[in-house]
């Protein structure tokens, strides 16, 4: 596995529009945040902002380039290459997504430490973890998913669009309207829960009872997004 | 897993393979055995890739059962490192490069061998730090060569693997392969180049629409047939000759063509006759079946 995702990283360093997609984009967006802090702390809250880099660097960084990595490597029958070799399915996909999602955890991570310490920490750091760690795990599950209906790279710029705008859209929504109204709804919708955790996380003043509740929801879009892409991802090309 | 002894290295039982409506292999048996070289060939979609694709695991069947070293074939941790795979089409990453791709693709195999040695094995050194972009298909052909000899298995299934190639690399592609059988290799080929199966195959499967047509050694699959005597005639009128004492078919291109069971006896009868009447046979050619003329039978 190790050394499928050494092949990965290195291949996402030569290419560069993988690079500034799955990167820079999301480090650059990010920072912008993080500059401007105070007129977003204005319009929402830090925790606003805490939930805008997770879910832009979760959408970017991690879901559009699995999506993009994974139909490539169908694309020109990679899958099956390794598929030829002694390693297990899950141990194929774990190499590949290795890299992305270890360099969007870094990301993130980087991103919220420079925040807290220009801006001010989170209240509770364990609960912010589990809301990063659900956000991307979800968006890997949707990405397995996704690949599975996306037959090239040029095809995941349309086919990531949906899931990479809903769930910045659904973090802005919340970051800034708050849960007073349509609480529900907002709770169900995918990356609501999780972006309240975050919130929360960030902001405190919030009973951790409340937050907890929140992960049911949270961990039903992981188990949801796992299941579609058990039943979507395909390892070779349509015939 | 037993990868010893007498058990066959592929034993398939009554395989069938459906795509939607299409039922690609029907009823399919046989066995390949150790050290064996077999060829799987056919007409154009006869279902000898999809056949290949079940025995590496890579298809799971709609009934029948297959094993490879006498396990299921899709039981990769238990198979893989025993069995190299040449696949129809290359499936390399294009930014990694030639040493890159073996290294990666070789340790994944579970089997021990030094990328250099492989990587010079194919006659890619000088291509070693060349992206697999860059390479030419006959190149990308003998990376896919360098993957499925890595560790060298005791089974290599070739599907195709000298098209593209020119003649100096097919030969040493079939040199290298030699040189693994010698070492008790057992190699499963199919390709459409039929002379290359012809020189090295020890047993044949012939399949045409998802069936075996005939299975058997080359000289068993072309003795059913009658050898060809083909021969031209001089311009001028063979006023007064008697007529050949042979069924004689006439063909287009106006060449006579014989075919018998009895070849020494009847070329015997051939020269003879000519020889009596002075008569200079043109492009005088005589010979067993070949495999081409087995194929052409099918139908």
């Amino acid at each position: 596995m190790l050394g499928i995702a050494y092949g990965e990283l290195v291949q996402l360093f030569r290419n560069r529009l993988v690079l500034v997609t799955s990167f820079i984009m999301p480090i650059a967006v990010s920072a912008f945040f993080v500059y401007r802090h105070e007129i977003f702390a204005d319009i929402g809250s830090l925790g606003y902002i805490a939930a805008l880099v997770v879910f832009t660097v979760g959408a970017f960084g991690l879901y559009t380039t699995a999506v993009t990595t994974l139909a490539s490597r169908r694309q020109n029958l990679f899958l099956k290459r390794l598929r030829s070799t002694a390693l297990g399915d899950s141990g194929i996909l774990g190499g590949l997504l290795l890299p992305v999602t270890v360099l969007a955890t870094v990301q993130v991570v980087g991103v919220l430490i420079v925040l807290g310490v220009v801006a001010g920490g989170p209240s509770d750091v364990v609960l912010l973890a589990v809301g990063v760690v659900a956000t991307l795990a979800m968006l890997v599950g949707f990405a397995l998913a996704t690949a599975g209906l996306t037959n090239s790279p040029e095809h995941a710029q349309v086919t990531t669009l949906p899931v990479a705008i809903g769930v910045i859209a659904v973090a802005s929504w919340i970051g800034l309207t708050g849960t007073e109204d349509l609480e529900l709804v907002k709770r169900l919708v995918p990356g609501g829960a999780a972006t309240e955790l975050v919130l929360n996380a960030w902001n405190g003043g919030t009973a951790l009872s409340e937050s907890l509740i929140l992960l049911a929801p949270t961990f039903a879009w992981v188990f949801l997004a796992a299941n579609l892409a058990a039943r979507m991802f395909r390892w070779e090309p349509r015939r | 897993m037993n990868t010893s002894g007498d058990t066959p290295v592929i034993d398939v039982e009554r395989l069938n393979l459906v795509y939607g409506e299409f039922h690609a292999v029907k009823n399919l048996t046989f066995q390949v055995r150790r050290g064996e070289f077999y060829a799987l060939l056919g007409t154009n979609g006869a279902g000898k890739t999809s056949t290949l694709e079940v025995v590496e695991g890579h298809r799971t069947p709609a009934s029948g059962t297959v094993r490879v070293f006498g396990r299921n074939p899709r039981d990769r941790a238990a198979v893989r490192p025993h069995m190299g795979i040449m696949l129809q089409e290359s499936g390399f990453s294009p930014d990694l490069t030639v040493a890159e791709s073996v290294r990666i693709i070789g340790a994944l195999t579970r089997r021990d061998d030094s990328v250099d040695r492989v990587v010079d094995l194919v006659g890619l050194t000088t291509k070693a730090r060349t992206k697999v972009s860059q390479l030419s298909g006959g190149e990308k052909r003998r990376l896919d060569f360098a993957t499925a000899v890595y560790g060298t298995p005791e089974l290599i299934v070739l599907d195709e693997p000298t098209t593209g190639l020119d003649i100096q690399s097919r030969d040493e592609l079939w040199a290298a392969v030699d040189r693994l059988r010698e070492g008790g290799t057992t190699v499963v080929l199919t390709t459409h180049y039929l002379e290359e199966a012809q020189q090295r195959a020890d047993r044949i499967g012939l399949m045409h629409q998802g069936v075996f047509h005939r299975e058997g050694t080359v000289a068993e699959l072309t003795g059913a047939l009658p050898g060809v005597i083909t021969f031209g005639l001089p311009s001028q009128p063979l006023a007064g000759v008697p007529a050949l004492p042979l069924h004689v078919e006439r063909q287009p291109d106006e060449t006579f063509r014989v075919a018998t069971h009895r070849i020494q006896k009847d070329l015997y009868t051939l020269l003879g006759w000519a020889e009596d009447h002075g008569i200079d046979l043109i492009g005088l050619e005589a010979g067993p079946t070949r495999l081409d003329d087995v194929f052409r039978a099918i139908d």
